[in-house]
């Protein structure tokens, strides 16, 4: 297990690696000069020029790399170039929202669409698995922002059951945080569940098709024991690593979500960043979104070794 | 002799000869009421004065026909004290003067911080920090009485210094505000600022301005006066200022809240306190108005809030204004050399149907020309160019150019690619081919300067402008032909003829003078067609129903010290 630990601790350092190396020439791409946006078309070049020292913006792009990553092992993430701050005092608070929502949803999405995908295999080419598979990929398809504006409409405007916002006043109690939140993880619920259940389905299908699962049956199991022990332990795996890869996508990829409940997440954090060029910021925000999504990978292969002994003695091997 | 009339020519004896200048225009029945208010606050006469003058010398005949609200805000008794919630637009800079280039950061400098004096939504000049203020003789030296007795938040008293000293920042070519110098760029040079003792500031302008206690005035939103000891840099951390509300807390891409200050040398603000939210688009500054969590929306357009024009809980308050789009058209390029093809593409579009389709008639219709209907100045006699197709194809076979294809620049805000799209359907019915390549704003705008910018290199353009009070800034940057002053010349446009008209009207004092200059520049750009102005579309704000006495400005400015609810 040590050994199965320390190979993917040792591949997730590579992928950071690689990430920085990608998210910090990458950014350069963007067009416009630092200091020319920051300062105006107004500014004189030499104000410019001396704004470019300062930052360092000047500097080779490979001194500039060495610069950041070196800083970031001494815990100095750097300062926003939009906002004058510390990029830690943007991210910190971006980050605490955004793992809020995600989670939120998570607990939402992952009971219902496990319990729906299982429910579906089990009652396959029935009435119910057609309702939990065609509902599920329709609303699926719909565009988040479309979602989220129904349910603003139905639930915020018309029925006035929910806020409209996301970001609840400060001191709330955790109880009016799930109320604002609601919202939102409701889209992010409806977005995720076709998808995760459908793959949910096809894994429990699988199982239930398996000689494992015949085999239990014939020894005169119950149908509730096979289920929850032979058939659930394996359908998972696929799901578990299905779930993982959408942590990227919750932490940092909800843009539409976040701007429409105007929710200060990491998403529009480094939307903004990239549009500002604001390489401090967009570049440790992408970092950080990495960080986050190899951890929630590295748990989920583990999830995946314990429900499965073949692969961590595959890797031990 | 009777004594109205000795008081009236006493006052006349201690005004300068410009003001004497706009008391007679009042009195020949030259301009309307309205403009004699407007003019006269803007030279420096307190408006008890301007009022009694104008009761006093008569005149005045003549339509409404400038400036004004086309929706005034709803006013009433409203109830001590509450919190006013308001949705603005992301700021996209830090909170500090030099840098605010945008409608979100102007909103937070207001906020806290006050100028010489506000340009409310009629284009007069309320005054604030600056009790009175008055030119010499030809208008090249401004001499501003500052107000005594004014504290900062921090416990500091203004004094002229400050006023100077923030006008030095501003205007520093090394590391100033771009967007203040936009306005003051070629009016005022640094060292041409005095403070001679604690309660006067005089400006020594680069040549003759009439207009510019305006460009120092709350239109100029980067110009909230600090302490002259505080770096801009950190105004931030306090949002240092004089204003009737300051800083309790302050979260970036969240949100601010302010309460009272109890020091405020006027009256003192209403609400207890005001909360301001960030909001990265408007379609959910609506909803959050439609769903209770604001109470003002601070700006928001047609296209994208139509939902609230119409919504009985809602006051919608449009002040005209002379936000608008240029198309613009590089006059030393291929096709667009020719000034006959560039009018054929202004013939070719239908500006009503734009107003009334984009703006649902929440817009005037433009005449190729920076002088906005709302503009005093403007000659309107001057005729207005109609959609004309034939014409148009007409101009283009006289100029043996009669199809081509030619690539459109433009960033994906606001109506504009909407706009786009229908320039582009109109350009084919005269058998032009406009391929659109719609960007983000950054990519469009790059670095802002000649060379590394789509905005001011492309052939073909449509670049959004907002409000000024006074058309000068629109008359230089984008079409002069002197590199220093033309820093947005998209269309490239180089005409001696314009640049000394230009000189002519920024220097004439009196209504008369610049209306003449405006219409002989009216006809050039007419005749010339650098760029077409197919509209100017009104400033839109919208408060809840129970929300009294907000004022908005169409510079993106809000006072809401005097607001409150009624229940």
């Amino acid at each position: 297990m040590a050994r199965f630990l320390l190979t993917r601790l040792g591949l997730a350092a590579i992928t950071l690696f690689l990430l920085s190396v990608i998210v910090f020439f990458g950014s350069q791409v963007l067009p416009g000069n630092v200091a020319r946006r920051k300062l105006g078309p107004f500014a004189d070049q030499s104000a410019v020029d001396q704004l470019n020292h300062q930052l360092g913006t000047d500097k080779p792009l490979y001194e500039q790399y060495w610069n950041w990553v070196s800083g970031l092992f001494h815990g100095d993430l750097g300062t926003s170039l939009s906002y004058n701050l510390p990029v830690n005092q943007l991210i910190g608070p971006a980050l605490v929202h955004s793992l809020k929502l995600a989670a939120f949803a998570f607990v939402m999405v992952v009971p219902l669409a496990i319990l729906g995908g299982v429910a579906a295999a089990l009652k396959r080419d029935k009435l119910t698995d057609r309702v939990i598979t065609i509902g599920g990929l329709s609303l699926t398809v719909v565009p988040e922002f479309v979602t989220g504006i129904i349910l603003i409409l139905v639930f915020g405007l018309w029925l006035d059951l929910f806020p409209v916002s996301a970001n609840a006043p400060d001191g709330s109690n955790i109880l009016t945080q799930l109320k604002y939140l609601f919202l939102p993880a409701l889209t992010l619920v409806i977005v995720l569940f076709g998808y995760i259940a459908r793959i949910t389905r096809a894994g429990t299908i699988e199982s239930l098709d398996a000689d494992y699962t015949r085999t239990a049956m014939l020894k005169g199991l119950p149908r509730r024991t096979v289920i929850r022990r032979h058939v659930l332990r394996n359908s998972l795996l696929p799901t578990i690593a299905v779930i993982a890869t959408q942590t990227g996508y919750l932490i940092g990829g909800l843009v539409v979500i976040e701007t429409l409940f105007n929710y200060p997440g990491m998403g529009r954090l480094i939307f903004t960043a990239a549009q500002k060029k604001d390489f401090p910021l967009l570049e440790t925000g992408v970092l950080i979104v990495g960080i986050v999504f190899l951890v929630a990978t590295l748990l989920a292969d583990l999830a995946y070794s314990l429900l499965n002994p073949r692969i961590r003695y595959a890797t031990a091997e | 002799m009777d004594d109205t009339q000795r008081r009236v020519d006493a006052i006349r004896k201690d005004r300068s000869e410009l003001e004497n200048h706009i008391i007679d225009e009042y009195a020949a029945g030259k301009i309307t009421r309205r403009e004699f208010v407007r003019r006269g606050t803007v030279v420096g006469m307190s408006i008890p004065l301007v009022s009694f003058l104008a009761a006093a010398c008569g005149g005045g005949g003549g339509g409404e026909t400038t400036g004004g609200g086309t929706t005034p805000t709803a006013t009433g008794q409203v109830t001590a004290g509450g919190n006013v919630r308001v949705a603005l637009i992301q700021p996209t800079t830090e909170p500090n003067p030099l840098l605010v280039q945008d409608e979100g950061g102007a909103g937070l400098l207001g906020s806290t911080g006050e100028f010489l004096s506000f340009s409310n939504e009629k284009l007069e000049l309320e005054p604030r920090i600056a009790e009175s203020w008055e030119p010499n003789d030809d208008g090249t030296v401004w001499t501003f009485k500052i107000r005594q007795g004014v504290q900062f938040h921090s416990g500091g008293t203004l004094v002229a210094n400050d006023v100077k000293e923030t006008f030095d920042k501003l205007i520093n070519p090394d590391g100033g505000s771009a967007n203040a110098q936009s306005a003051l760029g070629g009016v005022l040079s640094p060292g041409g600022i005095e403070a001679p003792d604690d309660s006067t500031v005089v400006f020594n302008l680069d040549a003759a301005n009439g207009n510019f206690p305006t460009l120092v005035s709350s239109a100029n939103y980067n110009a909230i006066i600090i302490p002259a000891d505080l770096d801009p840099a950190d105004w931030g951390k306090t949002f240092e200022g004089t204003g009737p509300f300051k800083l309790e807390s302050f979260t970036p891409k969240v949100g601010a809240k302010f309460v009272r200050n109890d020091a405020y040398w006027g009256t003192k603000a209403n609400p207890d306190s005001m909360e301001l939210k960030f909001y990265d688009e408007e379609g959910p500054m609506i909803l959050a108005l439609q769903g209770d969590e604001v109470d003002f929306v601070e700006h928001f357009s047609v296209s994208g809030g139509k939902a609230l024009l119409n919504d009985p809980n809602v006051n919608v308050i449009a002040v005209k204004a002379a936000t608008h789009r240029e198309l613009h058209m590089r006059t030393d390029k291929e096709p667009f050399t020719d000034k006959r093809v560039r009018q054929a593409i202004a013939l070719s579009i239908d500006r009503q149907a734009l107003v009334d389709g984009l703006w649902e008639g929440q817009a005037d219709i433009g005449n190729d020309s920076p002088f906005a209907p709302l503009y005093p100045s403007t000659d309107t006699s001057v005729p207005q160019r109609e959609q004309n197709v034939d014409q148009a194809k007409q101009l283009l076979a006289d100029a043996g150019m009669t199809s081509f294809t030619v690539e459109l620049n433009t960033w994906n805000g606001f109506e504009i690619p909407d706009l786009a799209q229908l320039v582009k359907q109109y350009a084919a019915a005269i058998g032009v081919t406009i391929n659109l390549k719609i960007t983000d704003a950054g990519t469009y705008y790059g670095d802002g300067v000649f060379g590394k910018s789509t905005w001011l290199d492309s052939v073909m353009g449509i670049t959004d402008y907002g409000h000024r009070p006074v058309p000068n800034v629109y008359l230089t940057a984008p079409l002069s032909g002197d590199p220093k002053v033309g820093v947005w010349n998209s269309a490239h446009f180089k005409n001696d003829q314009y640049d000394s008209l230009v000189k002519q009207y920024v220097a004439a004092l009196d209504i008369d003078s610049q209306k003449g200059v405006a219409k002989q520049i009216e006809e050039l750009l007419l005749d010339e067609t650098p760029i077409v102005f197919p509209y100017f579309y009104y400033f839109l704000s919208a408060a809840k129903k129970n929300l009294l006495n907000t004022t908005s400005a169409a510079t993106g400015q809000f006072d809401l010290s005097k607001a409150g609810f009624t229940s």
